[in-house]
């Protein structure tokens, strides 16, 4: 049996255990006894908040039982928010605002009121808001980064590609002109990632950078890594936080930007892994993706299965590398897409309590291993370009529901999106629906558990999590993750799935407003202003990664024998990758990788 | 009966999104339209080569990564390069093509771009429409490459959509259509011609592209052909798709293309034969002949005297051992590949292989491969005994 056997016997276990405590909060007393006065004791320690008008509401919002059974259901079987399975939140709080009183219910059932330490300075929770932006050059993308966060506490970036950086390929590259800077930005050196992040203050603890790249991650790792020294010397690099993509399973299975076979891809994974988890304790080496698996057709249920299947799959890996669970558990993080079906009510609170239980139980993780730390997107594939401005409507709901899962972090998307990369107003509106709904609503801030824990949303999380067991136990009977990757299980799976939904749009059975139903006539092209980037910058980029070549040349062949010499061996080619970042092209170390592993072989 | 189309479909380079092109591609085939689907991330050559040497009528590009005017503007300007402006091309990219560039890239000489909300009916109905008819002139050839690929698309064309009517003899129909076409007659035959066959999911098509690589590898001008084959659907469509993923056989040395079984059983078209002696006489180095995963039958061009030498590969999960004497083509193959052989079950398939060989007493060859690896020493161990075969 894989580990992922393993899990679902786990997480049925686990199911038992809760109705075992059920059962026995009912039937021994003393236990009973135990539990209602531990419930008591939270209860009465919640913190009360007012809203504008004054109106008192606790912090948390508890179910209203008072008997024992139910009580163990709650606290077993959901957790409180911050505590183990992780249903309702991997943290006591979040989005809240703080607070400058704290009022409580003391035992006797009335209130009082403390005055917070006042010599310590309020301290404002960081925002969740990160928006995934790049376009054209370096330099364009960082003008588009500070734009972003010239309001923000925090500086939380999270940079796309574009396309020949995401299959390692260099700007001068055959083929590729037209390609440069579209889609994300053009990335082929340091120095490109030295103009990238310029202005910021890449070892402080505001800053974090996320990188959305997963075939050249290692390669990418590398010259982030690279840029930060030469900014900021050596030193900085164990303070480094942010996050590299680098999920190659998925990939695999739906989103095509693999370089190298599985197998190699997979091993310059752990080197990296390895090296990040020992070196830079606050960076986070991957970001286990379903976001590409949902985009590219899947059912929620798929999603979530196959991200958290690919997830266990890795953390078998860098266990078989010999890394200790407590170390690389607490540094992987997870990507979700959030789309309007009603599974999604309910999709990353369960995918959170059968993280936690595997983790636990089959990999022997301790607490802060076992939180499942996930960023949302709201789905762009769910955005059309037909009466485009129905699009704010979708990403709201979906933000609502994102948030509803307690996610850690959260993208919304441009309503522009169907068309380009976004334009700065659409995206000031995408960033502002997030702001309207957590600061300006008073949905999110003044309580936890707002919205959790209606029958309805009960409903949801058990059909959910009975069906991505079921993957589950299909992935293990095709022998595990790997292997069900390679008979291309997982890919054919989400193709079926993409096809039934266009036929459903097509025959009407999923009403899409404004393209199925409801459609007016056809109205004219909507006007957009679309973000192209001009020859002029495609040239410019084309002649900086040539110039850089050029200069480079000699050091560059050194680093590169190098780099072969170690990839040859079997050794880990990180500690060669960061030495060849210095002073070779992203195309130039994919090519030469590619000589020794050979290149990646398409599914179809 | 008229042929079936044949069109060519791909994703641009640096672009990944194929989400859309393979719903695209089911539906074509669904209503009888054969697609050669070349894959995603493929360069302007690649998909220019395919198209011609697959000789196809029109090749549908899904964008949805940007670049796409420059993108499309260049496949058809090299078409045009090649003389190969009868092979058409349309598109789409959901809502990334916005109605201006659509024009801009029509006046660039694209058919059409369909925007997000076409229905696939419409997109099926428009292939229909305008690649249906049959072509009037062909342009002369331009080069060798496309003057074989026109001959083999008249050989198919003999040969209809189907064996309903099977022509009598078969060969001098084919060639009387070649010479009615005013093309060099044939010329006796040059080429070694290698005949892959095995069950599907075995691994033939990677490995015969990883040894197209130690081809290519180990001889600076020679040519390689490959005539592959995928069975055809209900409906007479089919979805040829070992192009997608033979990367080292989209090179100018390797003059590759792919057939539809058309209704015949056996894992090849009725108009292999002909187009297998077209191309055995075409001074190609090797040709590469695969059939379609086939079970427990013989190989068909067994008989026929143009295949040289031929190679079964296995799957080691065929079951039993009471399977494995069910299987014909292990009597007639003249070499034997286990490939997978790093799954558990490899060891066992090899020894039940090898006494069944051995029972055979005709020296066949058993190589054990793990295709999917890199320089692989088995796949290297099977291009020696090919090349050494005479």
């Amino acid at each position: 049996m894989s580990k992922l056997g393993q899990v679902v016997e786990s997480v049925e276990n686990y199911n038992k255990f809760v109705l075992d405590q059920v059962k026995r909060a009912r039937t021994d007393q003393k236990f009973g006894r135990d539990l209602l006065g531990r419930w008591n004791d939270t209860k009465a320690k919640i913190p009360v908040t007012r809203t504008p008008t004054g109106l008192p509401l606790p912090r948390l919002a508890l179910p209203e039982i008072d008997e024992p059974g139910e009580i163990a259901r709650f606290i077993f079987g959901e957790g409180l928010p911050g505590q183990f399975p992780y249903l309702n939140a991997a943290y006591p709080e979040m989005y809240l605002e703080p607070i400058r009183e704290i009022e409580s219910f003391d035992k006797n059932g009335s209130r009082s009121r403390s005055a917070l330490d006042t010599g310590k300075k309020l301290t404002q929770p960081e925002e969740p808001t990160r928006l995934f932006s790049g376009l054209m050059l370096a330099e364009d993308t960082n003008e588009r980064f500070h734009y972003l966060t010239r309001h923000q506490r925090t500086h939380r970036l999270s940079t796309a590609f574009d396309g020949p950086t995401l299959y390692g390929l260099d700007s001068d590259a055959d083929g590729v002109f037209g390609k440069i800077g579209e889609g994300g930005v053009a990335i082929d050196t340091v120095e490109d990632m030295v103009r990238l992040y310029d202005g910021f203050d890449l070892g402080s603890a505001n800053f974090s950078a996320s990188m959305t790249i997963s075939g050249p991650a290692p390669m990418i790792m590398a010259m982030y890594i690279a840029a930060a020294k030469r900014r900021f010397g050596p030193k900085v690099v164990s303070r480094l936080r942010g996050t590299v993509q680098a999920d190659i399973f998925k990939e695999v299975q739906a989103q095509n930007e693999t370089i190298f076979p599985i197998e190699p891809s997979l091993r310059f994974l752990a080197d990296m892994v390895e090296f990040t988890t020992r070196e830079m304790p606050r960076w986070y080496p991957i970001s286990i993706s379903g976001y590409h698996i949902g985009e590219a057709g899947s059912t929620p249920v798929q999603q979530a299965a196959y991200t958290l299947s690919n997830g266990f799959a890795y953390a078998e890996m860098f266990a078989a590398r010999g890394i200790p669970v407590d170390q690389f558990g607490p540094r992987l993080s997870f990507f979700l897409d959030c789309g309007l079906d009603a599974e999604y009510i309910a999709l990353s609170r369960v995918s959170r309590r059968i993280w936690a239980i595997g983790m636990r139980d089959v990999f022997g993780a301790g607490a802060r291993a076992q939180l499942f730390k996930l960023h949302t997107q709201t789905s762009g594939r769910s955005l059309i370009a037909a009466e485009f401005k129905n699009n704010l409507t979708r990403t709201a709901t979906e933000l609502i529901l994102s948030y509803m899962n307690a996610t850690n972090s959260c993208h919304s998307n441009s309503a522009d999106e169907p068309f380009t990369t976004p334009s700065e107003e659409w995206i000031r509106l995408a960033a502002h629906g997030q702001a309207i709904l957590l600061e300006e609503s008073g949905i999110f801030k003044h309580t936890m558990n707002m919205l959790s824990g209606s029958p309805g949303m009960k409903a949801v999380e058990r059909a959910v999590e009975a069906a991505i067991l079921n993957e589950f136990r299909e992935i293990e009977r095709l022998g595990g993750v790997l292997a069900a990757v390679e008979e291309r299980y997982q890919r054919s799976q989400i193709q079926n799935a993409a096809h039934r939904y266009e036929q459903q749009i097509y025959d009407g059975t999923r009403p899409i407003i404004g393209l199925n139903k409801y459609r007016d006539n056809d109205e004219d092209a909507p006007e957009v202003k679309l973000v192209r980037t001009p020859r002029a910058k495609q040239q410019l980029q084309v002649d900086r990664v040539q110039k850089f070549k050029k200069k480079n040349a000699e050091k560059a062949k050194r680093a590169l024998d190098q780099l072969a010499t170690v990839a040859e061996r079997g050794d880990n080619v990180f500690p060669a990758l960061l030495e060849a970042a210095e002073v070779c092209s992203l195309g130039q170390i994919t090519g030469r990788l590619q000589e020794v592993v050979g290149r990646f072989r398409p599914m179809v | 009966m008229s042929s079936p189309i044949r069109i060519l479909t791909a994703v641009p380079i640096c672009d990944g999104h194929d989400s859309a092109i393979n719903t695209i591609n089911l539906e074509f085939i669904r209503h009888g339209i054969e697609v050669i689907y070349l894959g995603y991330h493929r360069s302007v050559s690649d998909i220019v080569r395919a198209g011609i040497q697959e000789d196809v009528r029109a090749i549908g590009i899904s964008s949805y990564n940007g670049g796409h005017i420059e993108f499309f503007a260049a496949v058809v300007d090299l078409l045009r390069k090649k003389g190969a402006d009868d092979i058409k091309v349309f598109g789409g990219g959901g809502g990334t093509i916005t109605r201006d560039d659509a024009t801009k890239m029509r006046r660039k000489g694209v058919d059409e771009i369909f925007f997000a909300g076409t229905s696939l009916d419409d997109m099926v109905k428009f292939v229909h429409q305008r690649y249906g008819k049959p072509r009037s002139r062909r342009p002369r050839p331009q080069s060798f490459d496309q003057e074989l690929a026109h001959k083999l698309t008249q050989i198919e064309e003999v040969y209809g959509s189907g064996n309903r009517k099977r022509p009598t003899p078969r060969f001098s129909r084919a060639k009387r259509a070649l010479n009615c076409g005013g093309l060099t007659p044939l010329s006796p035959r040059t080429s070694k011609v290698i005949g892959f066959t095995g069950p599907g999911g075995a691994g033939k098509t990677t490995l015969i592209d990883e040894l197209v690589l130690r081809f290519l590898h180990r001889n600076s001008k020679g040519r390689i052909a490959i005539l592959s084959h995928d069975p055809s659907v209900v409906g007479e469509g089919a979805l040829l798709g070992d192009r997608a993923t033979m990367i080292n056989s989209q090179h100018d040395r390797v003059f590759m293309r792919s057939m539809a079984t058309r209704g015949q059983a056996g894992g090849l078209s009725p108009a292999t034969h002909d187009c297998l002696a077209l191309l055995a006489q075409s001074n190609f180095d090797y040709v590469i002949i695969e059939t379609v995963g086939t079970g427990q039958e013989a190989m068909p061009f067994q008989k026929n005297g143009i295949v040289d030498s031929t190679v079964l590969v296995m799957n080691p999960d065929y079951g039993s051992r009471l399977q494995l004497q069910k299987i014909v083509m292990l009597d007639l193959a003249d070499i034997v590949v286990v490939n997978k052989s790093d799954l558990q079950r490899a060891r066992t398939a090899h020894t039940e292989i090898e006494q069944r060989l051995d029972q055979n007493r005709r020296h066949q060859q058993l190589v054990d491969t793990v295709a999917k690896r890199h320089r692989d020493s088995g796949a290297d161990r099977l291009f020696e005994l090919i090349s050494d075969r005479q």
